[in-house]
Formats: structure tokens, C-alpha cells, sequence
């Protein structure tokens, strides 16, 4: 299906002229429909905390799920400094571990589709660990990341669940790695309860990423744990094709010709979801912090 | 528009002991908070009292002022209410040896 507005260069020209002109989404390349815009200066915007399944007891959730906490709405506040501030407002998504080696916090935005075709989730972010050392803790930090979970139309044949992951492993067991890497492999689908009807895989295990091809950056880290620098990531995904189209971070475009999803067969109740997560890992027994202070997402339809 | 409210789950089947305390969280943003910690479990032992605790970096600590008894029993909820705190917040318990008690920790903030 195609756009039902007509378009040519006149009313991309002045779709684009609107854009630029407003201070809040000049900042981001959105596709013709706005899905949502998330600035935090306005609140959570429907970014909340990722947990696990269950079923009659809390303590059949996975492990992983179990150490997920609620994100925050932060001034990226510093003890040296005072608060740092976003972007455009005093305020930020904060996604924050526990202080513990490999420790993960994920948030999710919950969404169906209603076009398959082009989306593009954009964001501006930047991640530091927390501030309890007076050292430059460039490799405290693991990952930063994101990942898509989809799920085709319950009327397509061969549906699947699609599971796109891409993160910036900062660094590994004290190593300063720097690459983006992305995984096409989840754990095992395991039941939760004894009832059939809940399932349950974590799929941000550590095994399995791989690393991207060409994946190699280096970000603007700063000089001390309470300096952060905004980053800006954009990443392309067909619905239609549930392929990954491209992905950029600041002034890098990547090659996702070898870029795979996770892929598994359709579960009997996710029929056109379109989820966004975002993620922190910690590589030391400090808390990391992953700070997002605005996301666009959009679609061609 | 209308003023912002949350609730955020910061500590959910969580086993406290010893020296207990949910992850730190930034509320500078409310006007108020309410934090309700609920026992999901049969609390063992002699239960402590829990308390609020303010922080002007998220690493350091001081009591608020702000107190109330754990639950005794499975199912009780311990209700603490707290206007003045800054930016930071947590709860915080000291359990005494062979005492326990599995809490669902949920934060109401308000602007």
C-alpha cells in the first residue's frame, strides 16, 4: 500500500521545510509518518520498564528479566557538577543496571504496526557508568543498545517473531572494545509455569552477538565519568521484508549487508508487534547508565 | 496538559536481609512520592524498620526522617510518604540476623 497523501517535490519541499523549522524535530530525518516523538521533558512517553513472563509466581521469571528495574526521568545529574541536562529540555531517559558485573536494564515502547514498509527509529543518546571512582572508567560500561521484537500479520503465511538487535559493545572484561555488534541466535524458548501457555527466552544472554561488519567505532566518551556528549543513531528496518535496511551513528553509515535478526516462529499472541527496547549493560560492579534524550520513529506510509 | 504521574516497580521479588535497599532513583521531577513495599512472601524473622533515604549524588546517603514497620505478615504493606526529598530516593531496611522478607517495592511520583 502506498501513501494515501499524493507527493511530489512541492510537498516534500515543504514537508521538509516544516521539519526544519521546528527546533524539537529538526534534529532528526523522520520518513513521511511520525509514529511517535519522544521528548522527556514531557515524560516517559510510554517507555517502560521490560519484565519477564510469568505465570502464578514471580519467581518462575528468568533471571534476566528478574533484575530489570523501572527507567527514570533524569537531569543527568552529577556530583561534581550539578546537572548536566538533554538536549532540548533539562531532561532525559535514564536506563540504569544494578551494580554488578554483566547486569542489563532494558526499557520497551509497545506498539502494533499498521503498514508493513519502511520504519526508522531514530535517537540521540550517550551512556557513562555511574560516577564512584575519580577515574576516567572509559571500559566500565559493556553495551549500549537497542532491539526491535515484531511479529508478522496473523494473516501472513509463515509468520514469524522478528528480533533485531544491535548494540555498541563498549567494552568486554576490561577490554576497550568499540564495535557494533548485532545477534541472529536467542536461547532456548523455555515454558514458565506448567499451564502451556507461556514462554519465555532472553534473548540479551552475553552468548552469540556477532560482531557487524565495518562495525568498528569510536565514540566521544569525554574526559571524566560526569561529561557525557550526545550521540546520534538512526537505524532502518522493512516491515514488509522484516530486513534490516541501514544504520547510522553520527557521521558513520554502516554496511548491514551482514547484518541477520533473531528470527523464530510466530507465538499465538504477538500478531503485528512492533516493539522498541532499549538497553545497558555494566562490565564492572558499577551501575551503567544509558541516557536518551529524545527518539523519532517513523514509518513510509 | 496534565501534570505528569509514574509508577515505577524498583524492586519486584526482591529477598531483602542484612542491610536491604532498593536501586536509587531520580524523582526530582515530583512534587511528591509514595512508596509502598509489600511483603510477597511470609516475612521471617523479626522485621525491621524501613526507612526513606535522600541523597545528594546517588551514591551517599541520609535517612530522610520518614519511617514505617516492615509487614508482618504475607500480603501486609508498609506505606511511606515523603514531599521534601530533592532529586534522589530509595528505601532502606537493616534486618536483623535470620530475618528476611521478599518485597515488591513500587514508587508513585507526582509533579
Amino acid at each position: 500500500m502506498t501513501s494515501p497523501i499524493p507527493t511530489n517535490d512541492l510537498t516534500e519541499a515543504m514537508r521538509l521545510a516544516l521539519l526544519r523549522a521546528d527546533p524539537k524535530l529538526s534534529r532528526f530525518d523522520p520518513l513521511p509518518r511520525i509514529i511517535s516523538h519522544d521528548c522527556f521533558s514531557t515524560g516517559y512517553c510510554g517507555w517502560s520498564q521490560l519484565v519477564g513472563n510469568y505465570e502464578n509466581d514471580l519467581d518462575t521469571m528468568l533471571p534476566g528479566y528478574a533484575q530489570h528495574t523501572s527507567a527514570m526521568l533524569s537531569t543527568l545529574p552529577h556530583w561534581d557538577s550539578g546537572s548536566h541536562g538533554g538536549m532540548g529540555s533539562s531532561y532525559a531517559l535514564k536506563i540504569a543496571t544494578r551494580p554488578r558485573k554483566g547486569a542489563q536494564n532494558v526499557a520497551i515502547k509497545r506498539h502494533t504496526f499498521r503498514q508493513r514498509g519502511k520504519i526508522r527509529f531514530e535517537i540521540y543518546f550517550t551512556f557513562k557508568p555511574e560516577a564512584t571512582e575519580l577515574k576516567l572508567s572509559e571500559t566500565d560500561v559493556r553495551s549500549v543498545g537497542f532491539l526491535f521484537d515484531l511479529q508478522s500479520g496473523d494473516q501472513d503465511d509463515g509468520g514469524q517473531r522478528v528480533m533485531p538487535h544491535l548494540r555498541f559493545l563498549n567494552a568486554l572484561d576490561g577490554q576497550h572494545v568499540q564495535k557494533w555488534q548485532f545477534k541472529r541466535r536467542t536461547t532456548e524458548l523455555k515454558p514458565i509455569g506448567n499451564t502451556n501457555k507461556t514462554l519465555s527466552h532472553y534473548h540479551l544472554a552475553e552468548e552469540d552477538w556477532e560482531d557487524l561488519p565495518g562495525g568498528a567505532q569510536r565514540l566521544c566518551y569525554n574526559e571524566i565519568p560526569t561529561k557525557i556528549n550526545w550521540t546520534y543513531l538512526a537505524f532502518d528496518f522493512d516491515l514488509a521484508e522484516m530486513k534490516a535496511l541501514s544504520f547510522r551513528c553520527n557521521d558513520r553509515t554502516f554496511d548491514m549487508s551482514g547484518f541477520e535478526s533473531i528470527r523464530i516462529p510466530a507465538m499465538k499472541n504477538l500478531w503485528c508487534m512492533l516493539n522498541f527496547c532499549l538497553f545497558a549493560e555494566t562490565d564492572s560492579d558499577k551501575r551503567a547508565f544509558l541516557y536518551v534524550d529524545s527518539v523519532c520513529i517513523s514509518g513510509d506510509f | 496538559m496534565l501534570p505528569e504521574n509514574i509508577t515505577l516497580v524498583v524492586g519486584r521479588n526482591e529477598r531483602w536481609s542484612g542491610h536491604a535497599a532498593t536501586e536509587p532513583f531520580e524523582a526530582g521531577w515530583a512534587r511528591e512520592a509514595v512508596i509502598f513495599v509489600r511483603a510477597l512472601k511470609e516475612p521471617k524473622g523479626e522485621q525491621p524498620v524501613a526507612r526513606v533515604e535522600i541523597s545528594p549524588d546517588g551514591m551517599r546517603w541520609v535517612a530522610e526522617g520518614t519511617e514505617i514497620p516492615m509487614p508482618s505478615r504475607e500480603g501486609g504493606i508498609a506505606v511511606l510518604r515523603v514531599k521534601h526529598f530533592g532529586n534522589w530516593l530509595r528505601v532502606a531496611a537493616d534486618f536483623p540476623p535470620d530475618a528476611e522478607c521478599t518485597v515488591l517495592a513500587t514508587v508513585h511520583l507526582k509533579a
